[in-house]
């Protein structure tokens, strides 16, 4: 048996499997769009209340702390959260139009779907991490004043301290945009790949 | 210019059974089945308002399908973090089972959505398309692949499906 009747063989049975005729109904498209919207609103509902945690803890502190620097601090940062949710959503809400499906080759489908990935993660700084920095940075200067006030302790030690906090918080930043840089690249090698079978062998 | 109600019971009519051999080879489970065929025929429904018969009917309803079905793949794969194979790293000859229970239809079969199942998503969709009788330039022209790396997929394909379906193949490379 060669190549060729094997395969035509096997096509044969891959067309000749029993199929249930699909009877998909407008009712079914519906339903679809409805499961659809809402796992879209789900979706937006956790962001949403991890922003509502975020900016309930500030709030809290903004309220209850005393100190022009805590108070500009904690809305700076329910600013910037309200940034990033903005982002989260804008970000989300990207979506193909619905010719794009048949319009693009599988090829440019996929790779489109992984360059609107590799993007937000390429740029976390400026859109998830920065509209955090100066909120933080403030609020941290703000309950070290605040806290000096209370027990004046020598300025050595509220250096250190703010060091401290300011640089653990550093670090997680530097962290989180070090992972996602990290899932950047390998979304790029992906891209490449991919580029490289539209284009040859020939 | 056809109505898209009119383009969607002709791609019923023309390509339903080839949908749903499509959605089979994607998803094993009966129910999850059932629902990436709702994605594709929503997908197809919503997409034909944008048709424009710049290729044609058959190759857009391809192009749809499979798009629906790897996005609904890559989504699986993220939340069970299922490894998939390049054609490329699939064995060509396959000890699990012989080559005479091979040749029995069923389990032919049952091997076959089993392989084509391990596949990454470009490489299920090259299979896909051959085994529906799609040729080298239609898989390019719904793929986006070059003609070059189709003909090499398709070699690679009939020299697994020689090899690990058929008892007594000659095993020719």
């Amino acid at each position: 048996m060669n190549h060729e009747s094997a395969s035509e063989e096997m096509k044969s049975l891959w067309q000749s499997q029993p199929t249930d005729q699909p009877k998909i109904r407008p009712e079914d498209f519906r339903r679809k769009l409805d499961k659809f919207e809402r796992r879209i609103f789900w979706r937006n509902a956790r962001e949403y209340a991890a922003g509502v945690v975020v900016i309930a803890g500030f709030g809290y502190y903004g309220w209850k702390l005393s100190g022009l620097l805590v108070h500009v601090g904690a809305g700076l940062i329910i600013a910037g959260t309200l940034i990033v949710m903005y982002e989260l959503h804008r970000r989300g809400s990207v979506r193909s139009a619905p010719a794009d499906l048949g319009l693009s080759t599988c090829i440019e489908f996929h790779r489109k779907s992984l360059e609107r990935q590799r993007d937000a993660l390429w740029t976390v700084w400026t859109w998830y991490l920065l509209p955090f920095v100066p909120g933080l940075v403030v609020f941290e200067i703000g309950s070290a004043m605040m806290q000096w006030k209370a027990h004046p302790v020598g300025l050595g030690h509220l250096v250190t301290r703010f060091l401290i906090s300011g640089g653990t918080i550093a670090v997680v930043f530097f962290g989180v945009w070090l992972l996602n840089q990290w899932a950047a690249g390998k979304l790029q090698k992906r891209i490449d790949e991919l580029t490289a079978l539209v284009r040859g062998p020939d | 210019m056809a109505s898209r109600e009119d383009l969607y019971e002709e791609a019923v009519r023309e390509h339903g059974p080839a949908l749903d051999r499509l959605a089979r080879a994607y998803e094993m489970d009966a129910e999850a089945r059932r629902d990436l065929l709702q994605e594709i025929h929503l997908g197809l429904w919503r997409s034909l308002d944008g048709f424009d018969a710049r290729c044609s009917l058959r190759t857009w309803i391809y192009r749809v399908a499979h798009n629906v079905a790897a996005s609904h793949v890559d989504a699986d794969r993220r939340a069970k973090a299922r490894q998939l194979v390049s054609i490329d790293d699939v064995d060509v000859t396959d000890d699990r089972t012989d080559a005479a229970a091979a040749a029995g239809r069923t389990i032919a079969l049952e091997r076959l959505m089993a392989l084509i199942r391990e596949l990454k998503p470009l490489d299920r969709q090259v299979v896909l398309l051959f085994l529906e009788g799609v040729d080298a330039g239609g898989i390019a022209e719904v793929t986006g692949l070059s003609p070059g790396n189709v003909a090499t997929k398709i070699h690679r394909i009939k020299n697994i499906l020689i090899r690990r379906f058929q008892a007594g193949g000659e095993h020719e490379s």
